[in-house]
This record gives structure tokens, C-alpha cells and sequence, in this order.
């Protein structure tokens, strides 16, 4: 392991070494060290393959933001190793090879890549039909990216919010002073950045012919930013899109931070662009960046002899260091043909450095998996080189031919990037309300620029805020040297340019996408696949709009690049589940259920006991039909005990009670007498049926009315909408959880009620069917309700939701000598289907109307108005296409019906079954089903394609199945 | 996320309201023609440009109005519904039928 | 409305009225107080390390002590004739003089939590006062009812009557936990959207929201210089809230706790 000297090694530790492995070698690194720069400072440098051809493929960037670092860790493919930190013991592994990485059997695939050609995915095998389904496993294996450890144990991850005034995202120069300036009195600043440290290119990058600048600056800024107690900094942290109304999604570690900012201020910086020239995806081919990163962070020299092409006079500066360094620089070839003088020139002249001037790499040179040379020739015009060249020995080539803006965020803010063909500037415009760009993201590149601008976007952002009323300073005058060089591309007879090196992409496919036809760059994106790789078209999306604008004479700025959505980074999916929620209602009589072995059922978040099933009565393999007929059975003939606390409960009281719900139902409420329940169907403004339940009137001016468990909210809220129009003196309250309530049902119910129920009255003359009673049962105040949902004497008694549990034991004690027994929802909706009421939502659809289910009768049509009157009088007036009838199979050999199953009329569908049961009580199965007018009288035959296509033929039957004299629930 | 402001509990994230669909007058449903009760039922204008519709911040359960712009998505402003209905809203008996039930 | 036996020792399930999360409380080993009709934890460990978890953070169940709500035009002006503090604005709250807390969550509807102490006297007189109006009223329109009968004039008196005032059960509709101590807001930034930092969110304030994807209202009440948030939400989700708070609490070492450690804090001026 060898290493500069400090102050080389910002990010290292040099006192604390931590051993890892690679490809199963042990390697020993510095804490502080990614997986990249501790192998590269063990000249390990290969570090993956690429996706297509299995080209070896070494740091590119050292900064996150290529595929060529891609390794699989333990836990984790497609790890990038110029960011991932190593850990003791690690376990790193190379992705996409067959054999090794050093000696990958898939690389032979380069050679064949004339049969690769651009769109071959497309062109290859889609014909014959079915093909593809073939070549997919063997695509598959061949270009998997890493591996999944179905094994792994799942880890915590969580979401939190956070708050801020401004958010500043970048920490480099522009990003530190803009959090400064922003951070007066009252001000809630948050700088984010991705890296472990702040500073951004100040930690890396020479700003001066010295290289002691960027240094001074940035501790100074450092240190004030520290010292400053409105600003908070996030560090390690990706702001991985921008959402509507500044909304920042921020990864950090194991959670997902959920940023609301007032005013956001974006100081991305650029991401320095490659060279497109023959094999400049070598490993020993790197960005100029990643070069100074390596030395600067890590301590780790790049190589031994370099060579630098540049577009601009970072490659001098970068030059500069690595001479410093004691790397040996062979050679400055600059593509400009007449670089005008700088200071960072003339320092390069003055250390005698070899600068070739209108000069361009034609091609790079391997020995094994590393760079050996590379080929230099004379630029005749754009894109075009001179015959001949020469060929220089180097184990290092650094890029420095231009940046893109990282203008990501701001494109998902809305913003638009353009491109001056002559400048080869970047420009960002319609930015979102309340966020900014500033620095090298918006194209300001000098040192004292981007300080400015960074104050300047604070200002506004602070003036915006109302902290300050500043005077806001004009912009800084655009640069007029850009940093990028117009044509750093060079196509070579060879081939193997490449512009996208995460697909493998070559200069010759993008042209041939635009030959195919496919000269929109958002098609030549998806037909090519550039750009959709890992890294997002980061350094593919200017080289491929050159490309494309060139092809199909037009300029870069009408070319355009493609859409950057969100998000910016991968992310785990741990991200984006989070802690999990799912909410879960439960009775105040929950814990009494499970007592009595029911088998609990979700019904949305309610818990509902499906059936009991207790082992000490029946023993434990009991089938659940036998529990559930056995509960039925003791409906019918004893009495029986039903939580229905997830009904829903709606107050609607006032002087204009009853003219609301007069208008909300189809039925008539308004001379209902207290004292009585009324069924209360509601239907939509197209007369659809969508809710259902009973109106108590208890006072002149107070009605209970129950809703459905699961329309309750909606119903309430439509209430509350429809109310919020017609301004009656009317109050609505949803009090569903507010009561707890069960049906106590069965012949014998009065009986046992009786016992606990001692100031009212229950005969049948004092307390009618469909009355309704205010009292106490076992001291506990109650409504009651005689309804007959299950079609027996019964009475549901609604009360305090904290009372639930005593009045259940209160009614179970008092019930056993009549032998009073649980019963569950699976036994509650047969019972109610041998009554012939229907559940809304089970037995009716989108389309139903209050005629087709039978329900003409609970429809007024006296009343001037209720929601949903004139489209069933439209209704009306149609010939209605189906009827819901109930059913009755009388050979009960066959296969008993279920919902959904098919009604035929001939081979032609006619209908469907929504509820279908063996009813206990008439010993076959019953249903509903919606059927054709012409089968809906009693007696008609009707068929139905039961499981496995076999016919049953049903009876069509009058309703209710049972007890059609109404004598027993009028008991 | 989007955030709204609600007139009585002011700006949340969008994620705390229910739409409501977009506010359009109803007609007279006794005197209308079919044709018009059916655009107003079954018909959304589905408008490029500022509409106006109903929200409901869930957690309060209530219901107000909000100006939209349905192109650039930005809202301009949130409003008590009582901006628009001011009275009591009655409905005369049609002639056929003069007795309530 | 309850009946206890006083020579019995306190049990959670020994009255009517019970907490939906006294088994939780049986779990952790509670020991229980009784308060008027009330049965609540005292505490869980020993009171004294309670007060220290408390007032870094503590989650406590309240939900059997007294609590109501009016609503309606008349609501407002029916309270103050009661000799009720109201808050000016909807969404902050006013601390009576028996310690009780009345919040306005709209123009028209109050919201009414007792003291700590569980000294429900003003809300039981305010839950009286209101019943016997409401039957005075009933009483009222039945005669109005007879007479409309008679004279078949169908408006002849409505237009007389006061602006109306409903009761609220939300003693029954809502549960009632408080998250106590220093961590709280930042506890509540995992799983509530609203910014409840202590210099955003003040005392006496009041938001209603989604809490762990239940809408409920939240209260800031502090316990002297204790920051203190009640959590007034549906009551049948009330074990799943517990226990997504718990779970939320323990990266900040937080732990339930009894109302023993509350009432410490709020003496501690």
C-alpha cells in the first residue's frame, strides 16, 4: 500500500488500516478509504466489467457517478466502489464476468460486437414469434448486474422530516458561501452534500499556479460555516430529486429524510465529461477530476507517468499536480490549436512541460487490463485526425476537454437546459418559485464568481423569506472562456469510442440510431438504450447530443438532451419503505373474540372475527363450515351474539335533521315518528347504490343513522360536502368509533336482554320491530335497535366505545342458560342471505340502481329533491338490462356456486352470482345473482358455470329465502 | 410532494387532503332537460387553464374550494365555501307530488 | 355511572369504563391509580426514574380520563356563558383555571381535556349543564311539534330558537396519549408531517393531522418547562398508535410511562 505524504489524504486515516478482500485477496486500506482508492493504492485497478462486451472497466470519476465501479458486496450489488467505504472484513466482489475478472471468458463477446450492432435487442429477437421468450434466460445471465442475497436479513430503515428556511445543495465554494450569506438571524439553513466532507472541488482541485488557494478558502469558509449556529450540515447525504413545492428527498445513511425548504438554492456543480476517442474506457483512462481526488482525498498517485488531454486549463492544473505529486507527466495534448495564455499555462511552461497544441488522443493501448500508451495525432477539422501520429508510453490518461452542468434537480424543478453551439456554454432558465442555481452549475467557473453568486442567491432567497430587505446585487457577467471544448469526439476506423460506457455504446451506434430513423434524441435515447444505464447519461448526454445534432444537421441547442428523472442516485428499496405502517381498528370486544377462538379477519383495517372456533366444544380440526353452520344454527334456534361495533355511526341532529337526510337517502325521514328506525339507501348523483343503513330517530330533531363498515368515512364526508352547498341547520357527526355495539339475535334474545334491561320495556307492543330505545343494559347507557339484519327477533345495542367489553360479558353471563353463543361475520352474511338483504359493495356494482336490486320500494317519489332523484327518474324510464334475483339449487349434488361465478344464458354470458352459500337452515345452496328481465320471475331456470366449467342449474326464487311472513324477526 | 392550504388548518402536505372533483353548479334537477343533467352528472369539463375544485382536509373533515391552474399545476388560491354558497338552498315540490312522505 | 368496590385493589378491567390498552399496561407491570371514574397508570418502574424518562421521553395513557366536545353555531357563546376561557383563533387552546384545556379545532366546535389530576369537575358540570339544556329543548319542540300538528303551520316557531350546541363524545371517539419530554418533536418528525419543533409549534397550539397514518389532533400542553404533546385519536386504532409510538420512541430511549411522572414535571416550576 503506498501513499502520498500529508496533506495528500484529506478523507484517510493513516493511523487506522482495516483489512478487506477483493475478488478473495486480502488488501489492507486506510479508514477513510472507498473500495476504489484503497485497491488503486494497491495498484489494483481493475475493478468490473462492462455490461455488454465485458470490457475490463477501472475509476472513471471517483466520485459515484459512473457504472464502471460496480462490485458486489454481501449484502448488496451493484455497489460503487469509488464511493462505498471499506469496512473490516469486507467481503468485495467484481460483477459481470464468467471465470474471472482478470481473465473474463465474456469478453470474447467484444469481438463479436458487428453483431451487436445498435437496437439489436429489437432487431435480433423478436421474430420468429416466441423467440424472445427463448434468448431472454441466456440475455439474462450473460448481462446480469450483480447479485441479490435472498438470505439477508431484513435491516431498519426509516423516514423523518425535516424543516428549513433555505436548503443549499452542494457544499463546494458557491454552496458554503451561499449557506453563509443565507444564515442571518432567524434563518434555518441546511447544507447538503454527498461527500464525507465539506468542500466540494475545494478539496481537490488547483485554483491557482501555487496550488495553495483553494486551500486557504476553503478552510476559511469551513470554518465560518462551523462556527455558525443557524446552519445545519448534512454530509454523506444525496438530495435525490426535488418535488413539487421544494419537497427534498434526502438519503442518508438507513433513512430517508423527507426536506420541506422555503427557498432552495442548488450548487451542483458539473461533472467533468470524457474524451470519446478509441479505448478510452482502458482502466488508466480517468477524468482529470479523479485523478486529483485520488491524490488529494485518498493520498493515492494515479499512476506512474501520465499523460493529459485537455480542452481547457484544468488540464494544466491537473498537470501541475500531478508533477507535485512526483507523478511524471509525458505529455499536455490540447485540443485547442492556439491555447491563449493563463498564469496556469505559463506555470506549465515555466516546470517545461511537454504541450502538444492542437493535439487530440486518437487511441489508447493496452497491456493486459491497463493503459500502455496512447496514440496522439493533429487535429485537421472537427472530429478529424491526421494520418499518422505518434505514440506515447503511459500508465495514466486524465481527461480535461469540458464539464455538463449537474442540472438534474433543476430540470426536475422544471428548468430548462440549453446549450450555446458557440459558446459551449450551459444555460438553466424557468426554474421553479423559490429556487435558484449558482456556481458551475450555472455555468460560472472563476473562483470569485461563484463566491458572488452564492451570495447573491442567498440574498434573494432571504429577501424572499422576509429576513432581510437587502439590495440584491446584479448578476455576475457571464464567463466568456468556457471550460468545454466543442468536439472532443474522434471516431476511429476501430471503433470502440465510447460515448456511453454504461451500455457499451460506440460512436457508430448512435450515428446508425439516427440512420434507423430514430433522429429525436428522446428516441435515439431509447432505441440505442443511451443514457438509461446506471449512471443516468451523466457523461453520455452532450457526446451523444453532439453526435446526433452533427448527423442530423442541427445544432447541439435544437438537438436538446433527454429528461433526467428522478432519482438522481439509486437508492435502496429500504428508501422508500421505510418503517411500515398499517393501521389496525379493533373492537373494544377484540380480546374477548380471540378468548373465544375466533379466527380473526382484515376487513380494511378492522378486525373482525370470521368464525369461532373453540377446541374445547369441538376439538381442534374442526372445519370451519361446522363452526359456522353450528353458529348459524343457534341463531335460528337459541340466541346468539354478534360485534357489529365497526358499523358506522353518523349524529345528524338539528332543526333540519330530517330535511338533510330527506335529501341525502332516497327514503323519506321527515315525518318519520321518534322512536323508529328507517332503512336508509343512499345513492350517488347517477342513482348508483352506494351505501345503506338505518335512520333512529330519537328526538324531533336528533337521528343515529348507521352506515356500511367500510362507507362509513366517505359517507360522512359526502355529507358534510353536500350540506356545505345546501347550508341546512343541521349538525353531522361520524361517532362510529365512539360506539361499541352488538346484535343480540335468536328467538330467545328478548329473554336474555330482559335480565340486564330494566328501564325498558321489551314486549313486542311497547318495543316494536324497527323501534328504537334509549336506556341502560347491565347499567351501561344504550341505544337500542330492533332490527332484523339476520332475520330473527334481535336488537343491537350501540354503546360507549369504553363500555364494549363489559357489556359483552354482561350478555354472555346473562345468556347462558338460553345457551347464548358467539357468532362471526362468515355465519352473520349467511344468515342475512336466507333473509334476502344485501350487502352493498358484495351485491351490488358500479352500475347498480335501486331498481335493479330490488329497492325500488326504499326509493321516495315524493320528494321534491335527494341526490340521485332525476337520474333515476331517468332511470325509470328505460327498460331495465338485468335484475338481482335470488337463487336456489335444489340437486345439491353438484359443485356449490361462488361470487363471480358466470350466469349463461346459452353460451352467451347473462349475469354473474355475487353472494352464494349452503344455507344450514334450507339445506342447499342459496345465492344472488344478476340476471337477464326474461329469467327474473319466480320458477325460471337459470344456469351457472360453477369452478371447473361445470353447469349448475339454479332456481330463481322469491325473496327472502326465509321467513317471508316476517313472523320471527316481528317475534 | 404538493403542498395545500387549507383555509382553517392552513399549508400541509397534499397527502392530508381528498379531492373532491372539480366544482360546477348543479342545475335544477326538476326543471332541466336530460341532456343537461347528464352532462352534469357523467361530463367533466376537464379544462386547460384555472378550474376551480373541491378539497377536503381529511384529518378535520373539512371542505373547501381551491383555484387551479390545471397547467402549470399551481394553485392560487384556497377559499370557505361559504365565498360561494352564501343562503339556504331550497328545492320546490314538483307538481306532480306536493306531500312529503 | 360506574360502580367500584374502594376496598378492592385497582384493577384496569375492574370498572365499565376501560382503556384499550389497559392489557398493555397488565403487560409492562403497571401500577394502577384510581381518579374520580378513572382507572390509570400510575406508573410502570419506579417513579422516580420515571420523571428522568419522562422528561427526555415518555409516552402515557390517559385515555380514561374526562374529556368532551360542543359544536354548532351556538357552541362558542354557549361555553362562555359558561364561564369557559376561549381561545380567540381555531387550532390553539386556552388552560382554564382548574387546569382543564379548552382547544378550538374550528369557529364552531370546542374540544375540552381535563387536568392531570383527573379533577373533572368543570367538564362534568359543562356535560351536565349541556344535558339538561338538550332536554329542556326536546321538551320545547315537542310542544312545538304538537302545536305545528294543530295549526299545520309548518315554520311557525323554528326561526325562535338559539343557535344550536351539540355534544361530542370524545371520551369515546378518541383515545388520549401524551408524548412528554425534549425528544418529542423530534420523535413526532418520523411519522407527522406538521413541524412540531418547540420554537414552530407553541404551547397551547393545537394541529390536526395524521399521526402514523391516524388523523388525529394534537395539543401541545406543557408540563411547566417539560414540553408535553396529547394525541387525541381514534380510539380503535389506539393500540396500533401505542405501539408505532414505541416503536418510533425507542431510537431516542423512550418508554412509557405513568401519569405519576407527569405530575412531577408539572409541579417542577
Amino acid at each position: 500500500m503506498k501513499r502520498l505524504p500529508a496533506p495528500y489524504g484529506l478523507l484517510i486515516n493513516r493511523e487506522q488500516s482495516i483489512s478487506f478482500s477483493f475478488e478473495n485477496k486480502a488488501y489492507q486500506g486506510l479508514a477513510g478509504d472507498s473500495i476504489a482508492s484503497a485497491l488503486a493504492a494497491n495498484d489494483q485497478w481493475l475493478l468490473s466489467r462492462s455490461f455488454k462486451y465485458h470490457r475490463p472497466r477501472g475509476a472513471l470519476t471517483m466520485a459515484g457517478q459512473d457504472a464502471n465501479t460496480m462490485v458486489q458486496l454481501p449484502s448488496n450489488p451493484n455497489a460503487l466502489a469509488d464511493k462505498e467505504p471499506i469496512a473490516e472484513g469486507l467481503q468485495v466482489m467484481g460483477q459481470n464476468y464468467s471465470g474471472s475478472l482478470e481473465n473474463d471468458r465474456g469478453s470474447i463477446l467484444g469481438l463479436f460486437s458487428r453483431f451487436l450492432p445498435v437496437g439489436f435487442y429489437y432487431k435480433a429477437f423478436f421474430k420468429p414469434r416466441g423467440m424472445w421468450e427463448k434468448w431472454v434466460k441466456l440475455i439474462r445471465k450473460k448481462a446480469g448486474l450483480g447479485v441479490i442475497n435472498q438470505q439477508l436479513e431484513p435491516e431498519y430503515y426509516d423516514k423523518q422530516y425535516k424543516f428549513y428556511d433555505v436548503v443549499v445543495v452542494g457544499a463546494g465554494p458557491t454552496g458554503l458561501q451561499a449557506a453563509l450569506t443565507a444564515a442571518v438571524d432567524g434563518c434555518e439553513v441546511l447544507l447538503v452534500d454527498e461527500n464525507p466532507i465539506l468542500g466540494g472541488s475545494l478539496n481537490y482541485a488547483r485554483l491557482d499556479t501555487e496550488g495553495t488557494l483553494a486551500k486557504e478558502v476553503r478552510d476559511q469558509l469551513i470554518l465560518e460555516v462551523n462556527g455558525n449556529s443557524n446552519i445545519t450540515c448534512m454530509t454523506n447525504a444525496m438530495v435525490n430529486a426535488w418535488f413539487a413545492d421544494n419537497w427534498l428527498p434526502i438519503i442518508c445513511g438507513k433513512r430517508l429524510y423527507k426536506v420541506r425548504s422555503k427557498q432552495t438554492i442548488l450548487c451542483t456543480g458539473a461533472l467533468e465529461q470524457q474524451a470519446v476517442f478509441h479505448n478510452n474506457d482502458v482502466p488508466g483512462v480517468m477524468m482529470s477530476s479523479a485523478a486529483q481526488r485520488l491524490m488529494h482525498l485518498y493520498g493515492v498517485a494515479p499512476g506512474k507517468t501520465a499523460v493529459v488531454v485537455t480542452g481547457n486549463d484544468d488540464g494544466y492544473a491537473n498537470a501541475l499536480d500531478l508533477m507535485d505529486a512526483g507523478v511524471n507527466v509525458a505529455a499536455i495534448i490540447d485540443l485547442r490549436e492556439t491555447p491563449k495564455a493563463t498564469p496556469m499555462i505559463e506555470a506549465a511552461i515555466k516546470r517545461r512541460l511537454k504541450i502538444k497544441p492542437g493535439y487530440a488522443v486518437y487511441g489508447a493501448q493496452q497491456n493486459g487490463n491497463h493503459l500502455s500508451a496512447v496514440e496522439i495525432r493533429k487535429v485537421v477539422s472537427q472530429g478529424i485526425c491526421a494520418e499518422v501520429g505518434e505514440t506515447i508510453s503511459c500508465d495514466l490518461l486524465c481527461m480535461a476537454v469540458g464539464y455538463t452542468p449537474t442540472y438534474q434537480l433543476a430540470c426536475q424543478s422544471g428548468g430548462q437546459l440549453s446549450y450555446d453551439d458557440n459558446s459551449a456554454m450551459f444555460t438553466l432558465n424557468n426554474l421553479a418559485d423559490d429556487l435558484q442555481v449558482a456556481g458551475s452549475v450555472n455555468s460560472y467557473w472563476d473562483l470569485g464568481n461563484c463566491l458572488e453568486e452564492g451570495a447573491r442567491a442567498a440574498t434573494i432567497a432571504t429577501n424572499a423569506l422576509g429576513f432581510t430587505q437587502a439590495d440584491i446585487p446584479e448578476a455576475m457577467a457571464k464567463e466568456s472562456q468556457s471550460p468545454n471544448h466543442s468536439w472532443p469526439i474522434f471516431a476511429h476506423p476501430k471503433g470502440k469510442e465510447f460515448v456511453d460506457f454504461d451500455e457499451d455504446l460506440t460512436i457508430a451506434d448512435i450515428i446508425n440510431a439516427t440512420k434507423d430513423g430514430y433522429e429525436h434524441i428522446q428516441l435515439v435515447k431509447r432505441y440505442s438504450t443511451c443514457g438509461m444505464g446506471p449512471s443516468q447519461g451523466r457523461h453520455s448526454a452532450l457526446a451523444a447530443a453532439r453526435l446526433v445534432a452533427a448527423a442530423t444537421n442541427k445544432t447541439v441547442a435544437e438537438t436538446g438532451v433527454t429528461t433526467a428523472r428522478p432519482p438522481f442516485a439509486p437508492e435502496h428499496l429500504g428508501h422508500s419503505a421505510g418503517r411500515s405502517f398499517y393501521p389496525a381498528r379493533r373492537s373494544n370486544m377484540h380480546y374477548r373474540h380471540l378468548e373465544a377462538g375466533a379466527q380473526m379477519l382484515q376487513a380494511g383495517a378492522w378486525y373482525r372475527p370470521a368464525f369461532y372456533s373453540p377446541q374445547a366444544d369441538y376439538g381442534p380440526s374442526l372445519d370451519s363450515a361446522v363452526c359456522i353452520n353450528n353458529e348459524v344454527n343457534n341463531v335460528r334456534n337459541n340466541v346468539g351474539l354478534v360485534d357489529v361495533s365497526t358499523l358506522g355511526g353518523l349524529e345528524v341532529r338539528g332543526p333540519d335533521a330530517g330535511e338533510f337526510l330527506n335529501r341525502f337517502y332516497t327514503f323519506g325521514f321527515v315525518k318519520q315518528p321518534v322512536g323508529k328506525a328507517r332503512y336508509a339507501l343512499l345513492t350517488n348523483e347517477a342513482g348508483v347504490v352506494i351505501d345503506d343503513g338505518v335512520a333512529c330517530r330519537f328526538s324531533e330533531e336528533h337521528y343515529y343513522v348507521t352506515a356500511t363498515t367500510g362507507g362509513v368515512d366517505r359517507v360522512y364526508q359526502n355529507m358534510l360536502k353536500w350540506n356545505a352547498q345546501w347550508r341546512l341547520d343541521v349538525d353531522i357527526a361520524n361517532v362510529t368509533s365512539a360506539y361499541s355495539a352488538v346484535n343480540i339475535a335468536g328467538p330467545k334474545a328478548r329473554q336474555v336482554l330482559a335480565k340486564l334491561c330494566s328501564d325498558i320495556d321489551l314486549s313486542k307492543e311497547a318495543f316494536p320491530y324497527m323501534g328504537v330505545r334509549e336506556g341502560t343494559v347491565a347499567g351501561i347507557p344504550a341505544r337500542l335497535i330492533r332490527v332484523g339484519f339476520v332475520g330473527e327477533l334481535g336488537y343491537e345495542v350501540h354503546v360507549p366505545q369504553q363500555f364494549g367489553e363489559a357489556l359483552w360479558d354482561a350478555l354472555m353471563d346473562a345468556g347462558q342458560p338460553e345457551g347464548i353463543k358467539p357468532f362471526g361475520i362468515e355465519a352473520q352474511r349467511i344468515l342475512r342471505l336466507e333473509k334476502g338483504h344485501i350487502i352493498i359493495g358484495q351485491d351490488t356494482d358500479a352500475m347498480s340502481n335501486p331498481m335493479e336490486v330490488q329497492m325500488g320500494w326504499a326509493v321516495s317519489r315524493k320528494k321534491p329533491f335527494f341526490v340521485g332523484g332525476r337520474t333515476i327518474s331517468e332511470l325509470k324510464k328505460k327498460t331495465p338490462s338485468r335484475s338481482l334475483v335470488g337463487f336456489m339449487i335444489n340437486d345439491t349434488d353438484g359443485p356449490t356456486p361462488m361470487e363471480s361465478h358466470l350466469v349463461l344464458n346459452g353460451e352467451q354470458m347473462a349475469g354473474r352470482v355475487t353472494s352464494c352459500n349452503y344455507s344450514p337452515t334450507l339445506g342447499k345452496p342459496i345465492g344472488l345473482a344478476y340476471v337477464q328481465p326474461h329469467s327474473a320471475e319466480a320458477g325460471s331456470q337459470i344456469t351457472i358455470r360453477a369452478n371447473g366449467g361445470v353447469l349448475v342449474t339454479a332456481e330463481v326464487v322469491t325473496l327472502p329465502f326465509y321467513d317471508p311472513t316476517t313472523a320471527r324477526q316481528e317475534l | 410532494m404538493k403542498l395545500l392550504t387549507c383555509p382553517l388548518n392552513g399549508q400541509r402536505n397534499i397527502s392530508e387532503f381528498t379531492y373532491g372533483g372539480e366544482y360546477h353548479p348543479m342545475p335544477d334537477p326538476n326543471t332541466t332537460d336530460s341532456r343537461a343533467w347528464a352532462e352534469h352528472v357523467f361530463f367533466h369539463d376537464n379544462a386547460a387553464g384555472v378550474v376551480t375544485e373541491w378539497w377536503c382536509h381529511t384529518a378535520s373533515s373539512f371542505w373547501f374550494l381551491a383555484e387551479r391552474n390545471t397547467i402549470t399545476d399551481k394553485v392560487i388560491r384556497t377559499f370557505d365555501t361559504s365565498e360561494i354558497f352564501n343562503e339556504r338552498v331550497d328545492f320546490k315540490v314538483p307538481d306532480a307530488a306536493e306531500k312529503q312522505s | 355511572m360506574t360502580d367500584y368496590n374502594p376496598l378492592l385493589p385497582i384493577a384496569p378491567a375492574q370498572g365499565n369504563r376501560r382503556s384499550p390498552l389497559y392489557r398493555r399496561h397488565v403487560d409492562l407491570q403497571a401500577k394502577f391509580e384510581q381518579v374520580g371514574d378513572a382507572v390509570l397508570v400510575s406508573h410502570y418502574v419506579k417513579p422516580g426514574i420515571e420523571v428522568l424518562l419522562a422528561a427526555n421521553l415518555g409516552l402515557v395513557d390517559l385515555s380514561t380520563m374526562p374529556r368532551t366536545g360542543f359544536k354548532g353555531a351556538g357552541a362558542p357563546a354557549w361555553a362562555a356563558s359558561q364561564r369557559v376561557k376561549l381561545p380567540k383563533l381555531p387550532n390553539t387552546a386556552v388552560t382554564q383555571k382548574d387546569g382543564s384545556v379548552v382547544a378550538k379545532l374550528s369557529h364552531q366546535e370546542l374540544l375540552i381535556v381535563s387536568n392531570i389530576m383527573g379533577s373533572a369537575t368543570s367538564i362534568d358540570r359543562l356535560n351536565r349543564e349541556h344535558l339538561n339544556r338538550e332536554h329542556s329543548n326536546k321538551e320545547h319542540l315537542n310542544r312545538e311539534h304538537l302545536n305545528r300538528e294543530h295549526s299545520n303551520k309548518e315554520h311557525l316557531s323554528k326561526q325562535t330558537l338559539a343557535p344550536q350546541t351539540y355534544s361530542l363524545p370524545r371520551a369515546d371517539s378518541h383515545s388520549w396519549l401524551a408524548v412528554t419530554g425534549n425528544a418529542a418533536a423530534e420523535m413526532f418528525s418520523k411519522i407527522c408531517g406538521v413541524d412540531l419543533r418547540v420554537h414552530k409549534f407553541a404551547h397551547n397550539q393545537v394541529a390536526q393531522t395524521s399521526v402514523a397514518k391516524i388523523n388525529g389532533v394534537i395539543l401541545r400542553h406543557d408540563l411547566a418547562t417539560t414540553p408535553c404533546f396529547y394525541i387525541l385519536s381514534d380510539i380503535t386504532s389506539t393500540e396500533f398508535l401505542w405501539d408505532s409510538l414505541l416503536d418510533a420512541m425507542e431510537e431516542y430511549r423512550g418508554a412509557a410511562v405513568g401519569v405519576a411522572a407527569m405530575r412531577s414535571l408539572a409541579a417542577n416550576k
